[in-house]
């Protein structure tokens, strides 16, 4: 099948009737036939032919799909048929680990979730978490170890291995990406010891460099800040994206910063938080106090926060008569009051791609807080060292002047995503360019070898958190591909030897636990987690050398250019998983692109609207790119994101071969800064962007309910549906008289008063920022299929629930921003019950409103009548072209939940409650104690589990004890549209805002 | 004379025509070999069927989502067109059964024609709730058919109103259309000189012999019927409407619904019998029983039920600001100036603004004014339920699931393949069965009357124009 055709699978459903493994696949009697998949799978000696090829029997585009399924012939231990498994592992992102506990079902892990114990997790996950799942089961990742672009083995690696490095004095530069792994470390120790001549680098595109040359600048160490903001009243982010999936530990930092927010009483206190950023954050769109500054500014405003606190706090002496543009800036004052009145209880952070400058400043600030060792700790990570943009760049001229003969990739793409332009072309200069990666990416490309890569669930590892606690990473499967993971490739180098990871890990462990190894491994392998560990506490003074980078006010004049992380495929590694392309922009709510956002006045200055084509030149280099119009965003700023604009990675990244869909490569403009000074024209051209939601403001429309902590406590019914209105709910009077306390209705009451448990669910928006992975969690847990971006620009999309994002105030150039996560309400009195005419939509006995697949006939009356619009509708059969289209649909299969039903053509769908969630608990509590009634905590829907913020409550409402029952009884919980009468089950809980008076 | 004298109506039949002419004129037509022009128009129309065809063959091969429908919007133009033919075929029932009842005699110029109208309307209406859904091969689960599920349809639900509602007004229609056919094919098929006329036409007369104990079944029969009839007139697309009031969305959730469907399908099922009748009486020479008198009095309902139109939108934007409900507020302001304005602009021009020229006289009785204004009226009311269906879903509650809908090429093919199937079956109507109720206008003319109500010959006749009826032949 040619490269085209392939290319275009995902984005365009009407390029499917050419697809012709498709046509080949429709053709074949049985479409799947068990022969064939033990002929896939023996070879692995993999468990999952059973899990699969049920899965498939649910799946197929045949109504009435004939296939066989086998059983086991020797029953593995612990296997029971249909019930899944749960063990603790961990992922690693940019080197540091979060704890997770992975589902698996007979042998095939098909679910993320937060490990509760684990520091870096407390339950919570993040959208990458959730959607490496998918990127395990990706048909697109490499497949085999490539000798200059031919097949090979790992065999013949080794063998090159054992003859190549034999020779102990080779240059070699060895480039990896960040890893916390303690075997990796000892690895490495074992490599430089044995080569002489050989460099090590750990590169991350948007990595800690910066932060870790500031806390030198500053303490004269190289140390990572970690912040405790459960401790924290008060939080000024300098353009700090610390609740975005991007940053290492926005798990954490997410529960600690929710948690200090949390209110459920008048008497509850909430912390502040001032962002100060040029593009639109999710931190900023968190915070109570948002400031738009360019980018290039930031610096000399913390330097001006400096000076402000310089006579006030000790430590800071360096900056007292330091003045620069901001420092009459009415926000500089009242940061330092702010700051100063919470001293040891404030964080000031900056973002990893300002310069070392700002960072030393915040770290001093910091430090003369008091902060140090309450709010921030300095930690001393060891795996960090080597991690700088300065050592990276020698390695590469060293590269361009043949210094090295050899250089070992582990794991990064820098042809596609480093600074240094030059990386290409130095490679030309090596003789052998060894490289391990999950695709054959860019830099794959120009390697002599190219190796596999194991994904985290196929392999052993292990590594630490971001705050230094110790995990190992179980395997949940045997390598689907064969692939070798970062250690066993290191080990293949340093001892020409194959030796399993299996091995690696133990051995490392053995070492740190000196006696009782058994024992004590067996629980780490258990909990996930070595709870008594974590990098060593630095005891800092801010070195006398430390001086303000007078008059060094970086800031650009004109247009500056920002290059960022992308919030849903980070560098671009995450950018061959459909789910997250297909995941809205948590601000924008742009899926499958990236765009140039600008302010408001910067697009009418330019004379751009939304999807014009922009030309953007900056250090040098050129793009075009879309141009979006983000309320909110500094004037004279363009925020770019990373990632897109792929060839040849795998269907989902590639581009079309129009280029009317997967976005735009933005590195070229990265240059050495992430800022930059740029000039930015109108083309001609308009590029077709797919957003889903068109419409930004609420219509003075009461869905989302907000005040201030103040406010609140002068009157805590704010919420209710009388203060909005100075009325009740129309009907409420009537019932009085009937004495009852729900408005009358014409239709009978679907409350089943007698049934025990009944189901309900609460949102704080109070917590909820906005991150999206309510959205991942959802769609992995519930089989929800990708429908790409042409689909999902008729509006099509299929998440079943969604993340709505209003901008609310006057300003259209400095709105607050709303997040309102809606799933389906569940309504009692249900409207779209009411008019289906095969009565396909039911309510349960336990209060759910259900979806019968099987009844539905597709009318689409029920969606037309949801107030809510949270019905999904399956135009196409979606799930068909999702899951058996490509080279190896079976591998995608396994992703699938064998819980939930794979949805067909032409029915309707939406939120269950996580029903299979549901009556599992109740099947299991009614075997141990004989009622249906799950005990407290026992259900967790998929969102609910997954966030982060813990933002969504849900249970049983007839326990009066119950989280979701107590918050529902809260003066700030409200229902979404309430006067229509449909009594939903999902409430919300309203927002509060806590803003300084000062600045109000 | 004084200008209170009596004046009597106009003849209603022009021209010197007898019974025997009037045979001839009306079944001439059915007995000729058939004109090639016919068969030019039928290949066109079969084409257009074609269209039909292919369109929802793709549809149902492929699925709902080849029309443009999306989130918010789950019903597009399937229907709109739906709602549009239903109205459409408002008109022939409401002329053969409500203007019966009320003794119109003008009607019987029209009453054949416009009946089969409302039949293929029905018809082409019925097509797309039936294709529209996403599992067309379950359909059958909408009727109340008893099974091993144990599952009825659920009564509550609007949709299935409409499917009894429709079927039923069909079927009456139908029979009502085929009873009054009855005493005309038997004219055909004693006219008929080849045998295949003889029996296919002898077979659907039912034996009719003219005598009296028939026409006494007859007239009883079409009585009941037409009093049968008339409700439903009223009932289905009050019941139509329902799929809109009976829900709670803002623009859809009001009671003005059902009168307003009633007077819009009216207004475009009487434009709809204009623009044919108007083609086909100069194409066949019906001018002297379809008579430009004919088309005035159709054009004072056409201004009537416009101006009650015209009235319900005034009434909508009054009560959405009466209720004081903001989402009420919301849509209607929307409507006149959000993103589909230009198609409410456009209702509201074609429906409210151009029926009120026929205030004047002279543009009554314009046939080509008339042509015009009968097809401006149709896409009107069009338009009415596109800015009905399509702005309340698009712009609902929840500002953050607002999207535009847009049809795609397959939504226009289906509604363009229905004209085929609309002119497929009219064109066969036109040659096979008499367009005119020829017993029926035959009662109308002088001749059917000879005495004048004069039987005791001391009547003197005002001094008026009545042309001399002359002798009838036996």
């Amino acid at each position: 099948m040619s490269e085209v055709k392939q290319n275009t699978y995902w984005k365009s459903l009407n390029e499917l009737a050419k697809n012709q493994e498709y046509q080949k696949f429709v053709e074949r009697e049985f479409p799947e036939n068990a022969s064939e998949l033990s002929d896939g799978f023996s070879r692995r000696g993999f468990l999952a032919i059973m899990g699969s090829a049920v899965l498939l029997a649910s799946c197929d585009f045949a109504r009435r799909p004939v296939q066989k399924i086998l059983p086991y012939s020797k029953q593995p231990e612990d296997i029971v048929p249909g019930v899944p498994l749960f063990y603790a592992s961990a992922m690693p992102f940019q080197g540091s680990l979060t704890g997770l506990v992975v589902e698996n079902h007979e042998g095939r892990p098909t679910k993320v979730e937060g490990n509760d114990m684990h520091p870096g997790s407390h339950g919570g996950t993040s959208i990458f978490h959730q959607a490496s799942v998918l990127g395990m089961y990706d048909p697109d990742r490499s497949k085999k170890v490539l000798r200059k672009g031919t097949d090979s083995t790992v065999n013949d690696f080794v063998d090159f291995a054992k003859k190549h490095f034999a020779d102990t004095s080779k240059n070699i530069a060895f480039i990896s990406e960040a890893s916390s792994s303690p075997t990796l470390l000892g690895l490495k120790a074992q490599a430089l010891n044995k080569f002489s001549n050989a460099d090590w680098v750990t590169y991350e595109p948007f990595g800690e460099s910066n932060a870790l040359e500031g806390t030198q600048k500053a303490f004269g160490r190289r140390l990572r800040a970690h912040y405790d903001f459960s401790k924290a009243n008060v939080f000024v982010s300098l353009d700090d994206d610390v609740l975005n999936g991007t940053h290492p530990n926005s798990v954490e930092y997410g529960k600690q910063i929710s948690a200090a927010r949390k209110v459920t009483s008048t008497n509850d206190s909430m912390s502040r938080i001032y962002a100060v950023e040029n593009g639109y954050s999710l931190t900023g769109s968190y915070a109570d106090h948002r400031l738009r500054l360019k980018a290039s500014e930031i610096d000399a405003f913390a330097h001006a926060l400096a000076a402000a606190l310089s006579g006030r706090v000790s430590g800071l002496n360096a900056f007292s008569g330091y003045s620069n543009q901001f420092s009459d800036h009415e926000w500089i004052s009242a940061l330092a009051d702010e700051l100063v009145a919470n001293r040891g209880e404030s964080v000031v952070s900056v973002g990893n791609n300002h310069s070392a400058n700002a960072h030393a400043v915040v770290a001093a600030i910091n430090k003369a807080l008091g902060n140090d060792g309450n709010t921030v700790n300095y930690l001393e990570v060891p795996h960090l060292d080597e991690e700088s943009t300065s050592a990276f760049n020698a390695t590469v001229e060293k590269m361009k002047n043949s210094g090295y003969d050899t250089v070992v990739m582990l794991g990064t793409n820098p042809v596609f995503s480093a600074q240094n332009k030059d990386f290409e072309n130095a490679l030309s200069n090596v003789e052998e360019v060894i490289h391990l990666s999950d695709y054959v990416d860019e830099t794959s490309k120009k390697a002599s070898w190219h190796i596999n890569k194991a994904f985290y669930l196929e392999s052993w590892s292990d590594g630490h958190s971001y705050g230094g606690v110790r995990s190992v990473i179980q395997p949940q499967i045997q390598p689907l591909y064969n692939g070798l993971s970062d250690i066993e490739t290191l080990n293949i180098i340093v001892t020409g030897e194959m030796t399993s990871g299996y091995d690696l890990v133990q051995n490392t462990w053995k070492n740190i636990y000196s006696s009782g190894f058994k024992s004590k491994w067996a629980q780490l392998l258990h909990d996930g987690v070595d709870t008594n560990s974590g990098f060593t506490k630095a005891n800092v003074r801010i070195s006398s050398s430390f001086r303000p980078d007078t008059g060094k006010d970086n800031a650009i004049s004109g247009i500056e250019i920002t290059v960022r992380a992308d919030s849903t495929l980070y560098d671009g590694r995450f950018a061959n998983i459909a789910w997250l392309q297909e995941l809205p922009d948590p601000m924008t709510k742009i899926t499958w692109d990236n765009v140039a956002a600008m302010s408001p006045a910067t697009a009418k200055q330019l004379g751009v609207e939304n999807e014009d084509v922009v030309e953007i030149t900056s250090n040098g280099q050129t793009i075009k790119i879309a141009a979006w119009i983000q309320p909110g965003h500094a004037d004279n700023s363009i925020s770019l994101t990373v990632g897109y604009g792929r060839d040849g990675i795998g269907r989902v990244a590639n581009r079309y071969i129009d280029y009317t869909t997967g976005g735009v490569d933005t590195y070229p403009l990265v240059g050495n800064h992430f800022v930059s000074e740029g000039s930015v024209s109108k083309t001609s051209d308009t590029y077709e962007i797919a957003c889903v939601q068109d419409h930004h403001s609420l219509e003075g429309r009461d869905l989302y309910r907000m005040a201030t902590l103040e406010e609140y406590k002068s009157n805590p019914d704010y919420a209710s549906f009388k203060s909005y209105h100075t009325y009740a709910v129309p009907g409420m009077k009537e019932a009085a008289e009937k004495g009852e306390d729900v408005p009358i209705s014409l239709f009978d009451e679907q409350t089943y008063p007698d049934s025990e448990p009944q189901w309900g669910m609460a949102i704080d928006l109070n917590s909820c920022f906005g991150c999206g992975v309510c959205v991942i969690a959802c769609q992995s847990e519930n089989n929800i299929p990708v429908i790409g971006k042409k689909e999902v620009n008729r509006g099509r999309e299929m998440h079943w629930i969604r993340t709505d994002r209003y901008y609310v105030g006057e300003d259209a150039d400095a709105p607050m921003t709303a997040h309102q996560p809606v799933p389906c309400m569940h309504c009692e009195m249900a409207p779209c019950e009411q008019v289906c005419p095969v009565a396909a939509t039911t309510h349960s006995e336990d209060g759910m409103n259900q979806m019968t697949y099987n009844r539905c006939i597709g009318t689409r009356y029920c969606a037309n009548n949801c107030p809510y619009k949270v019905r999904r509708f399956n135009f196409f059969n979606f799930p068909k072209e999702f899951l058996t289209t490509g080279a190896e649909p079976d591998i995608i299969q396994m992703a699938m939940n064998p819980e939930v039903t794979v949805r067909f053509r032409g029915v309707m769908e939406k939120c269950t409650y996580c029903v299979q969630r549901v009556n599992r608990a109740k099947i299991d509590a009614k075997i141990e104690t004989g009622s249906p009634k799950p005990a407290e905590g026992a259900v967790k829907t998929a969102c609910q589990q997954a966030c982060p913020a813990d933002a969504i409550y849900f249970g049983d409402l007839t326990n009066e004890n119950s989280e979701v029952a107590k918050m529902k009884r809260n003066e700030r919980n409200y229902q979404m549209l309430e006067e229509l009468n449909t009594r939903p089950r999902t409430s919300y809980i309203a927002k509060l805002r806590n803003p300084n008076p000062v600045l109000a | 004379m004084s200008k209170y004298d009596y004046v009597p109506e106009p003849a209603l039949v022009k021209g010197d025509h007898d019974f025997a002419s009037l045979t001839r004129l009306v079944t001439d037509i059915n007995l000729r070999p058939t004109p090639k022009g016919w068969y030019l128009a039928m290949i066109g129309a079969n084409a257009l069927l074609a269209v039909l065809g292919i369109a929802v063959g793709y549809l149902i091969w492929e699925g709902t989502g080849v029309w443009g429908l999306n989130n918010p919007v789950g019903w597009g133009w399937a229907i709109i067109n739906f709602v549009w033919w239903v109205g459409i075929g408002h008109a022939g029932t409401l002329i053969s059964a409500v203007l019966f009842l009320f003794r119109q005699d003008w009607r019987t110029a029209i009453n054949r024609f416009s009946e089969a109208m409302t039949i293929f309307a029905v018809m082409c209406a019925g097509v797309f709730p039936a294709i529209h859904v996403g599992r067309i091969w379950v359909i059958y689960w909408v009727f109340p058919v008893p099974n091993q599920m144990a599952m009825w349809p659920n009564f509550n639900s609007p949709l299935l109103w409409d499917v009894f509602a429709v079927s039923t007004y069909f079927t009456v229609s139908f029979l009502f259309w085929y009873v009054g056919l009855v005493p005309d094919l038997a004219t055909i098929r004693d006219r008929a000189t080849d045998k295949i006329r003889k029996y296919a036409y002898g077979i659907f007369s039912l034996g009719w012999t003219g005598s009296n104990r028939h026409w006494w079944n007859y007239e009883k029969a079409y009585m009941i019927l037409a009093g049968l009839a008339t409700p439903l007139v009223l009932s289905v697309h009050t019941i139509v409407s329902f799929d809109f009031a009976v829900s709670l969305i803002p623009g859809w959730h009001t009671t003005i619904f059902p009168p307003y469907f009633v007077a819009g399908a009216i207004f475009s099922g009487f434009a709809m019998v204009l623009t044919l009748m108007i083609v086909a009486r100069k194409i066949y020479g019906m001018k002297d029983i379809m008579t430009d008198d004919h088309m005035e009095k159709m054009n004072i309902v056409i201004m009537v039920t416009g101006s009650m139109v015209g009235f319900a939108y005034m009434m909508e934007f009054f009560i959405a600001w009466y209720s004081g409900v903001e989402y009420e507020k919301a849509i209607f302001l929307l409507r006149a100036t959000g993103p589909y304005a230009w198609a409410y602009w456009a209702m509201m021009t074609c429906n409210v603004l151009s029926p009120q020229f026929f205030w004047f006289k002279k543009l009554r009785r314009s046939v080509g004014f008339t042509f015009f204004i009968s097809i401006v009226v149709n896409i009107g009311m069009w338009f009415e339920r596109f800015v009905i269906t399509v702005t309340s879903l698009a712009n609902d509650y929840l500002p953050s699931s607002w999207d535009y809908y847009s049809p795609t090429i397959w939504d226009i093919l289906t509604y363009v393949g229905t004209f085929g199937l609309f002119f497929t079956m009219f064109l066969l109507f036109l040659r096979f069965l008499p367009m005119i109720a020829l017993a029926e206008v035959k009662m109308i003319i002088p001749q059917a009357d000879p005495h004048n109500y004069d039987e005791n010959h001391d009547y003197q006749a005002p001094k008026v124009e009545i042309p001399t009826p002359k002798a009838v032949e036996a």
